[in-house]
């Protein structure tokens, strides 16, 4: 055992981490130029900061009482639950990350990567790498944004929410949410656009999971990205309908444990993208 | 050897009249929609409630069953308005998942593969191009919606102890005009966003969004600048709607969010026109080669 270990850190020790790097960084630089500064990237602003219009003109149009900020941080939490998490952050992953490895097939472009002299794993990775950077800078920008837009309408009782309140604590819980929901989904799609031609119905099956997990047992919530995600919600949007009849309450789960959770979820799927990516053949004419 | 002086003539033999040339499209596209075992499979999936429906058709009109069920659980079972609005929603909402898988399949091999301008170059229009895939799209969802809700509806009329057919018509009528509003919209909305995105990976994921990221941008709108007209962009509230009006089921949405009849048809003919626009610049006999 002692001896399978300092093999482990011999090994470790001798890889060339500083060539890797290198690799991993201009990968991840290419990829990044790719998906955040084309034409084709043009519908994932669209759903970043579609509401950050919204919020614009009803800062701009509507009057803002001091009594109706609890009301606004109502609606904040509703958008980043309802519309971020399972619209806007799942359907931009879904465009980004099927991109990545998929795309390159459709585009029939991958060769070039597969053929070069860089470790299949590690551009693996780069992508992932890239892909999340490219979403969380996307979405957590429109988030801050949004809830700038929110509060600033109120003048000196909105930065006394934000500053002396729960306003910042809040916000700091928001981009968490949004930074682990953009990983947790990008990891899984990276994975379906792997493993399928079109990877969509999977995706879409992993929404329609995503929206009856609240009425599965606690055990089954685990595997979900959302339900996480919910654990960390510092407003809590109730389901609404036949839906608030149905949903199982489960424990409250401490946010440090939620996050090691997602972040576990995270990584077991990237090994084993990492082990698929190994064997991946590609045949243009069937793919 | 003898060289014949060979020069153009036009064809002289019959030829099929131009609504059977249609006929030939949407029967190629029927066919290229079903050759694929997914289909299939989604085909009998959308079929698992409507069989379910029956059996609780069956129960509710058996009075042995009745008997065994007690007290309220009874009536849960109560075959009407609602229960067909249950029915209709759920295998219009199937119906979608169907189509994001089928409507990619009958057009975007013809504009991936350039194949398009050699199909317009018979005797035929883009009219009628689209027609015919408009036709296949049109059975195959038929088959999964007003087909087996009529179906459904006739079994309830033929199970009744009462004369029950006659006096609900209505409901057969709000399933067969639902349905037909639901095909027609998503069937165009799935040719044009196939058309529009040509790479049938991503057009699959673009139909399901079309219609769920407008509903999400509607209900912020509504939220944040407190009205109700941003349910203009959720299309399945509208529809909805549509369908419990037409069947005479009991609305269960919150009445301040009331939309008239008028503005949802609006709202359904202009998205419907946004992708007869979409499909005039798309299904065009040309070829685009960058070099």
């Amino acid at each position: 055992m002692a001896s399978s270990m300092a093999t482990m850190r011999e090994r470790l020790s001798q890889a060339p981490w500083g060539l890797w790097w290198i690799q991993g960084y201009r990968l991840t630089r290419i990829e990044l130029r790719r998906n955040l500064f084309s034409w084709r990237a043009a519908w994932i602003y669209f759903l970043a900061f579609v509401p950050t219009f919204i919020l614009l003109i009803h800062l701009v149009v509507d009057r803002h009482s001091g009594n109706s900020i609890s009301e606004d941080t109502s609606i904040l939490a509703g958008i980043v639950q309802l519309y971020y998490i399972r619209l806007g952050v799942f359907f931009g992953c879904l465009g980004i990350f099927s991109r990545l490895i998929r795309g390159e097939m459709i585009e029939r472009s991958i060769h070039f990567y597969l053929l070069s002299p860089v470790r299949r794993e590690l551009q693996l990775l780069a992508k992932f790498a890239a892909g999340s950077i490219a979403a969380i800078l996307l979405f957590a920008s429109a988030i801050l944004a949004n809830f700038v837009l929110v509060y600033v309408g109120f003048g000196a009782a909105g930065s006394d929410y934000i500053f002396n309140g729960p306003g910042l604590g809040q916000m700091e819980s928001y981009l968490a949410i949004i930074v682990l929901a953009c990983l947790g989904y990008g990891a899984v799609f990276l994975l379906l656009s792997m493993m399928f031609r079109n990877p969509t119905p999977a995706a879409m099956l992993v929404l329609g999971w995503e929206a009856i997990n609240p009425i599965l047992p606690s055990l089954l919530q685990k595997l979900s990205v959302a339900s996480y995600l919910r654990h960390l919600m510092p407003v809590q949007v109730g389901a609404e309908g036949i839906f608030a009849l149905l949903t199982v309450k489960t424990e409250p789960v401490p946010a440090w444990q939620a996050t090691l959770g997602l972040m576990a979820l995270i990584a077991v799927v990237l090994f084993y993208s990492c082990l698929r990516i190994r064997k991946l053949e590609i045949r243009y004419t069937t793919d | 050897m003898a060289v014949y002086k060979r020069s153009y003539r036009a064809y002289e033999g019959p030829v099929t009249s131009p609504a059977e040339r249609i006929l030939v499209l949407a029967r190629y596209a029927w066919a290229e929609a079903w050759a694929s075992k997914i289909t299939i499979a989604l085909f009998i999936l959308c079929l698992v409630p409507c069989l379910i429906s029956l059996v609780g058709i069956y129960a509710a009109n058996n009075p042995l069953v009745r008997s065994l069920i007690n007290g309220k659980a009874s009536e849960l079972i109560n075959v009407d308005a609602g229960f067909f609005l249950k029915v209709l929603s759920g295998q219009c909402w199937l119906a979608l998942v169907l189509l994001s898988w089928v409507a990619p399949r009958v057009i975007t091999f013809d504009l991936a593969d350039s194949a398009l301008p050699i199909l317009l170059s018979h005797p035929i229009s883009r009219f009628g191009y689209l027609f015919g895939k408009f036709l296949a799209l049109f059975a195959t969802l038929s088959i999964v919606t007003w087909i087996p809700c009529l179906g459904l509806f006739i079994y309830q009329g033929y199970t009744s102890t009462l004369p029950w057919m006659a006096g609900n018509l209505r409901i057969a009528f709000g399933i067969l005009a639902g349905s037909f509003i639901w095909i027609i919209l998503l069937s165009i909305l799935g040719l044009a966003l196939s058309a529009w995105v040509k790479w049938r990976v991503v057009a699959t994921g673009v139909i399901f969004a079309a219609v769920f990221i407008p509903a999400g941008v509607g209900a912020i709108a509504s939220a944040v600048l407190r009205t109700r007209w941003g349910f203009l962009l959720n299309i399945p509230y509208m529809i909805t709607l549509v369908w419990q009006r037409l069947l005479g089921a009991p609305e269960h949405f919150n009445t301040d969010n009331f939309l008239p009849n008028g503005s949802i048809a609006c709202m359904l003919t202009l998205a419907c026109l946004v992708c007869f626009a979409m499909l005039n610049q798309r299904i065009r006999a040309r070829e685009v080669v960058r070099g």
